[in-house]
């Protein structure tokens, strides 16, 4: 086993690249739904009525509870079992790997969302929405001009940690015949029989991406913390 | 078990039981079995986990910077690949090993390597990553006083880690390890991939047997939240027997 | 000749708050006419912070009424349920005439010293946004924190923080002020910027609410001196008489401990 034949880790890293476009596809789509949906979670469970947070909880314990693998069969292999959903509209797209494992990431990464935007929203202090209201403040002001700014930057370490573990499943669609990045992997070791290389090459893939987007996230952090950080005058001395 | 001969709900939960039950055609023993199987390379996987968790924060917390690179590359690489790929590595990487092997003896074709061995490694190496990071955190956690108090009493090293360290990181672990445990719960799905005949490949046979995939995904989905929610009841206990004896901010 | 009765600018009616079996007010009656300042002092525990907080609603008394200029809030008082206000267009209404101050200042931390005074004007009383923006730097200057009107509130001191707090107040044009501990959360050097400010405004004669420790302002600027203790009013009158002739024996005590 020749860990240094470079033009074979070349070959096998370019052939990896051909799926990095659908890895970030896949991890763009879900993030997005599963935000919107993590949003709609997280109002329930912080409206206060007890059937709407229960159903909310309801939820994200069934899906952060079972493994993605169970949740993205169910929507691949399960779905087909029932004939009404195989004559409905929403068939063609329920057959399409591509849109089953977009669904499944979505409905998962929903569930760990609307905790980390309920975790968010929580941390705001409540003095400034206590000051908010007393200045007579609406529920809907509020919350787009105090609450909404502050926890988006509140919960930005813990949603970069999210979008990571949504790039790592996004591995999980090479079982519904993906070709992403893990995809072409598996399907390069089971011709090539050398296993450690690629592994090598596509952890590296994998680990730049997360590299890129934790750098990216931070940065998108700094820019919203300029309140936070202590000033430093001209003269290069702390405010 | 036979539920009554209605039409609609009832005759379907009938069918349901009938399908799963203890009978000879029932599929419940296999998939009471598969799921003794996920629990079994879990708890292994776990076990193995622990063990490179706390070597890897040790090498985290060591003086010598070489370690301290070491253990980090380690968590970072380790937490950044998908869990899928390093299962790959470990199950045709030995199968490779095992074949080449198997060659010296004078076997022919390919040997693949024992899929319980190279999940439960696959998953020990994985989940290590993360209990280090838990162990690392724990120990941290600690008071430096307690510490200085034990130096100040003249206990060694090996004394202070013993009684002092050990116990104390142990009491702040168990939250962190609990989460690391669901994980591995959730993981082990992973190696039906390469033919594990834990629950999940358990119920895609069942289902590819029977031609009824939601049925027996759907069971595999409320087994392992069985197995979650015991965990997680289990994991509180721990938490609140350590913890008795200390105040902590509620 | 009779003199036209004069609407009270705040009118407290019989309240009483309970938190669960646990009641913190009784039967608290108190008028506030216009241009008066009135200091509420008491022991902590007295009362004196859920009485001003039910001024503006922050608290919901459980009995009794609170008017702003004969205006009474509606209320829903059941004995079963936790009382509420029933109607939110008039709650915010109200609370924009009177606006509060708080003891830990409560700016908001994402907006610059300028944006935080011109924040509820423009999107609570939909005023012209360029006319607030004038009106906020005036104020600043007032306060004399001019030069930090670009700053967010993290790199402020305490007494400028709070200096902009009252601006912010101010710049709702409220017709009542009430400040809750405006003091108590300040490093002593930095009291003293903060209440120079408010007599200020005393002596401009706005109606002023003032739940404090400070003596030397509750016996040298109030027009009226009102003490509470556990949840009664025990003293209620001018400084000259209230400090002179303390009714109440537990006056007495507490003028003493705070007297420096």
């Amino acid at each position: 086993m020749n860990l240094l034949d470079v033009s074979f880790l070349g070959e096998t890293f370019l052939a990896l690249c051909r799926g990095i476009p659908l890895t970030l596809q896949l991890t763009a789509i879900s993030i997005t739904s599963g935000a919107l949906l993590a949003t709609l979670l997280a109002a329930l469970r912080l409206s206060g009525n007890r059937p709407l947070d229960a159903l909310a909880r309801g939820y994200i314990f069934v899906f952060r509870g079972t493994p993605l693998l169970v949740q993205l069969y169910i929507i691949y292999y399960g779905l087909s079992q029932f004939p009404e959903l195989r004559r409905s509209f929403a068939w063609p797209f329920l057959r399409e790997p591509y849109w089953c494992a977009s669904l499944a990431l979505c409905l998962n990464t929903a569930a760990y969302s609307a905790e980390i935007i309920r975790g968010g929203v929580i941390s705001v202090p409540l003095g400034q929405i206590e000051a908010a209201k007393a200045y007579g403040m609406g529920q809907l002001t509020l919350l787009r001009r105090i609450i909404a700014p502050q926890a988006i930057r509140l919960m930005l370490p813990a949603y970069s940690n999210e979008l990571i573990l949504v790039v790592k499943s996004t591995a999980l669609a090479s079982t519904i015949t993906m070709m992403e990045v893990t995809g072409i992997a598996a399907k390069l070791i089971s011709v090539s029989y050398r296993p450690v290389e690629i592994f090598i090459c596509a952890g590296a893939i994998y680990l730049l991406l997360n590299f890129s987007i934790t750098r990216l996230l931070r940065l998108v952090e700094r820019r919203l913390s300029r309140d936070q950080r202590p000033l430093v005058l001209a003269t290069g001395e702390q405010a | 078990m036979v539920i009554g001969a209605w039409n609609g709900p009832g005759r379907r939960v009938g069918a349901y039981f009938d399908l799963m039950g203890f009978a000879d055609s029932g599929w419940g023993f296999d998939m009471l079995r598969a799921t003794a199987v996920t629990l079994a390379v879990a708890l292994a996987g776990f076990g193995l986990g622990s063990l490179f968790g706390m070597l890897a924060a040790a090498a985290s917390l060591s003086p010598v910077s070489s370690l301290r690179h070491l253990a980090d590359g380690y968590t970072t690489v380790l937490r950044g690949v998908p869990d899928l790929l390093v299962i790959y590595l470990f199950y045709f990487g030995g199968s490779t090993v095992v074949t080449d092997i198997g060659r010296l003896f004078g076997a022919e074709g390919f040997v693949s390597a024992p899929v319980f061995l190279t999940g439960a490694m696959a998953i020990g190496v994985v989940s290590g990553a993360y209990q280090s990071e838990v162990f690392r955190g724990a120990v941290l956690a600690l008071s430096r006083g307690e510490i200085e108090a034990a130096k100040a009493y003249g206990m060694g090293p090996f004394l202070r880690f013993r009684r002092i360290i050990l116990p104390q990181a142990t009491r702040f672990a168990i939250p962190g390890l609990g989460n690391v445990w669901q994980l591995v719960l959730k993981e082990s799905a992973l190696i039906s991939v390469v033919g594990l005949v834990e629950l999940m490949r358990q119920a895609q046979i069942g289902a590819g047997s029977t031609r009824k995939p939601f049925t027996f995904f759907l069971t595999a989905g409320v087994l392992y939240l069985l197995i979650s929610l015991a965990s997680g009841a289990a994991f509180r206990a721990a938490e609140a027997r350590a913890m008795c004896g200390i105040r902590r901010a509620s | 000749m009779t003199v036209a009765p004069c609407i009270a600018a705040v009118e407290i009616a019989r309240l009483e708050k309970c938190y669960g079996p646990l009641k913190v007010l009784h039967d608290i009656s108190l008028k506030a006419q216009p241009g008066e300042v009135i200091s509420i002092l008491g022991a902590s525990g007295s009362g004196k912070s859920t009485l001003l907080r039910c001024v503006n609603m922050l608290e919901v008394p459980n009995a009794g009424t609170v008017s702003i200029f004969g205006e009474a809030y509606k209320l829903e008082q059941s004995p079963d349920q936790p009382a509420r206000v029933t109607d939110r267009r008039q709650l915010q209404r109200l609370r924009a005439q009177a606006t509060m101050v708080f003891q830990s200042f409560n700016l908001w931390s994402h907006l610059t010293v300028l944006e935080n005074l011109i924040e509820a004007p423009v999107h609570v009383q939909n005023r012209n946004r360029k006319a607030c923006i004038a009106e906020a730097e005036a104020l600043l200057e007032r306060v004399g924190i001019a030069d930090k009107r670009n700053a967010y509130p993290a790199h402020l001191s305490g007494g400028q923080q709070q200096r902009a707090a009252i601006a912010r107040a101010l710049a709702m044009h409220p017709k009542i002020m009430l400040f809750d501990e405006p003091t108590s959360a300040l490093d002593p050097e930095l009291v003293a910027e903060v209440l120079k400010v408010m007599r200020d405004l005393a002596a401009e004669g706005r109606t002023m609410l003032v739940v404090t420790h400070e003596m030397g302002f509750a016996r040298n600027v109030s027009s009226r001196v009102v003490f509470l203790h556990k949840g009664y009013i025990e003293e209620d009158g001018t400084p000259a008489e209230v400090f002179s002739n303390p009714r109440s024996e537990r006056f007495r005590q507490f003028i003493s401990k705070y007297a420096h």
